[in-house]
């Protein structure tokens, strides 16, 4: 287990977009501690951050977090990240593969454009969670993203494919979702699913509703019953929303409205 | 010209100085504000290359509500001209649009050109402030906001809701438009909102003609946008600390940047008139501000230096919002003395000491 121990906060916001297992796997311990990862013109190295220490193994641990650490795990196809405390921007942001965790809070874009792997978020995530930085054509793309905590406003925007988990979520939910499943133990703010085109969202209870979605009944689905499963085979607390009926709502019919909303009947 | 150095009076040369060396020490510079002419704007991207400082215009949130649906999903937008010459139909959506001249002189004549011309020119509005001096269908907003009440309307334009209610009777009137226009201001509406909005258009397309017509921000956010793309091929938010420009709306966003004090030095750009930030004096600053405005005073930050003001004591390029463009603004009344300071003089003197001083990014 190679491990990166944070010196302090960093001084800068700092990009971690190239610190993967695999990356570091090649190089000496002298060698990584050259790697740039400043954002700044003082050129600050993954030296000047993190003492290092390297095995290579494929399994790396950041000990120490801060808000300012930017795109860990953003590279990652392969092994293991797990980062003992809070990150920045866009946790595991195009992630194709591996196991992410962070054991405080993420800032906002996390998984963003993520194509495979689990993200898990111990904490809470901030805006944005599984959902498209700015021209992106998707937010999560195939990945599972995991938050333990709260999420922020518009979690899964234009989400396009794989699963996300989390205890609550702030407003616009599932906003211009594209595809994919959203399932939220406790309660959503208002607006969920606006411009959802596609896409599955189960949660406790909702603040304000669009005039836009539509009940649609409390069908007893082959689909939800699938969820459950899965859920239960991941150990998620989210499979107790699926112990009685479904109340099914449908939209948003103001783009292809082919999205659901399920709450607890 | 006037110029203050920690609030005493100096002259320009030793403000440029102390500027450089604020500049020089700073590790994330932040250059924020940009409401000036577009050689101003020029020089300050310019400065922040050389600094490897980020920048962000004031007029961001509302610059931002409208790239940010235009870079997903692309607009169909017309001029003033246009709407005025063509129009059948207009729909004001919110409340700004009625702040300026703009609806009055839409309201004031009929279409005169096109498909339309010599049809009655019909004026609707969303979410309007029930203006009573112009004549017009006023239509009431959803509680939950004008993005909720385009989505009403456009499921009922699309026809997956149906019934009498009164969205109903407004898409019918929309798609009964030859030329139809719908105005409003992004950041009023949000991101979200315009972007449904473009999509009520482009359904509005399938079987009329219909545009948006956006208001521009009033501190030169257009211009910007337009320097920042031929400048560094993205919009307005990027940064220089990696020596090359890179564009992030979030992280470089100066409130939060100043806020979450990760920038240690900022410059406030504003030869034109622009909202005082709210942070400043939190952070060591350098003021760049129009003659006579009340930033310009020895205490708005740590060095002021006073500049002509565009289009009234200098002259200079500027967006203009009737036109559509960028087009020079002639000063007012007497033509002013040959010495006069500009902006862009000052930030490229500016940026001359830093090279001298051997910062570079």
């Amino acid at each position: 287990m190679s491990t990166l121990r944070l010196r302090g906060e960093p001084q800068e916001r700092v990009d971690l977009l190239s610190i993967t297992p695999l990356a570091l796997k090649a190089l000496t311990e002298a060698e990584a501690g050259k790697l740039a990862i400043g954002t700044s013109r003082r050129g600050l190295t993954l030296g000047d951050v993190f003492e290092i220490s390297l095995d290579g193994s494929d399994s790396l641990v950041i000990e120490g977090g801060s808000s300012r650490l930017d795109r860990v795990g953003a590279a990652l196809s392969e092994g293991s990240i797990r980062v003992e405390g809070d990150v920045g921007q866009r946790l595991g942001e195009g992630m194709a593969g591996g196991t992410l965790t962070v054991t405080g809070s993420a800032g906002p874009y996390a998984a963003t454009g993520a194509t495979g792997g689990t993200i898990t978020i111990e904490g809470d995530a901030g805006d944005h969670a599984g959902g498209a930085v700015y021209a992106a054509k998707a937010g999560l793309d195939g990945a599972t993203l995991v938050i333990k905590g709260r999420a922020g406003d518009h979690l899964g925007d234009r989400m396009r494919k794989g699963l996300i988990l989390a205890e609550s979520a702030g407003a616009f939910a599932a906003s211009r979702m594209i595809a994919g499943t959203i399932v939220v133990s406790g309660a959503l703010g208002d607006h969920p699913g606006y411009g959802m085109r596609r896409g599955t969202l189960i949660a406790g209870s909702h603040g304000a509703l669009l005039p836009t979605f539509v009940e649609t009944g409390t069908p007893d689905l082959v689909f939800t019953r699938l969820l459950a499963q899965t859920l239960k085979r991941l150990g998620a607390s989210q499979v107790s929303l699926f112990g009685g009926t479904l109340r099914r709502y449908s939209g948003d019919l103001a783009t292809l409205g082919k999205g659901e909303l399920f709450v607890p009947a | 010209m006037t110029a203050w150095v920690k609030g005493g009076a100096a002259d320009v040369d030793a403000a440029v100085d102390a500027a450089a060396d604020l500049l020089a020490a700073a590790r994330v510079p932040v250059l924020a504000g940009l409401s000036a002419e577009v050689s101003a704007l020029r020089a300050a991207y310019r400065l922040a290359e050389t600094l490897g400082a980020s920048l962000d215009p004031v007029s961001g949130p509302s610059l931002y509500a409208e790239l940010g649906a235009l870079s997903a999903g692309g607009a169909m937008s017309t001029t003033r001209a246009e709407t005025i010459g063509r129009a059948d139909l207009v729909l004001v959506v919110g409340n700004r649009p009625w702040d300026g001249s703009l609806i009055a002189e839409i309201a004031a004549v009929s279409p005169s050109r096109g498909r339309a011309a010599g049809a009655e020119r019909a004026l609707l509005s969303l979410g309007g402030p029930q203006n009573g001096a112009i004549r017009h269908v006023a239509y009431a907003p959803e509680a939950g906001g004008l993005a909720v009440s385009l989505g009403h309307l456009r499921a009922f334009a699309k026809g997956h809701l149906a019934g009498e209610e009164a969205y109903a009777d407004l898409a019918r009137r929309l798609f009964a438009a030859q030329y139809g226009v719908i105005v409003y201001d992004a950041e009023e509406v949000g991101e979200l909102g315009v972007e449904m909005l473009q999509g009520l258009i482009r359904d509005l397309n399938e079987s009329t003609r219909f545009f948006a017509l956006t208001l521009a921000d009033p501190f030169q956010g257009r211009a910007t946008v337009q320097l920042s793309a031929w400048t560094t091929g993205q919009a307005p938010r990027v940064g220089f600390g990696r020596h090359q420009p890179e564009h992030d709306p979030w992280r470089f966003d100066s409130a939060r940047q100043i806020a979450a004090g990760e920038a240690d030095a900022a410059l406030w750009l504003a030869s034109l008139p622009a909202p005082r930030p709210a942070w400043l004096g939190s952070l060591p600053t350098i003021a760049i501000v129009g003659e006579g405005s009340p930033e310009a005073a020895g205490e708005t930050a740590e060095i002021v230096i006073t500049v002509g003001v565009p289009g009234e004591s200098i002259g200079g390029a500027l967006w203009n919002e009737r036109r559509g463009v960028i087009a020079y603004a002639e000063p007012k009344g007497q033509p002013a003395a040959a010495e006069k300071l500009n902006a862009a003089d000052v930030l490229a003197r500016i940026r001359d000491r830093l090279i001298e001083k051997g910062v570079s990014c």
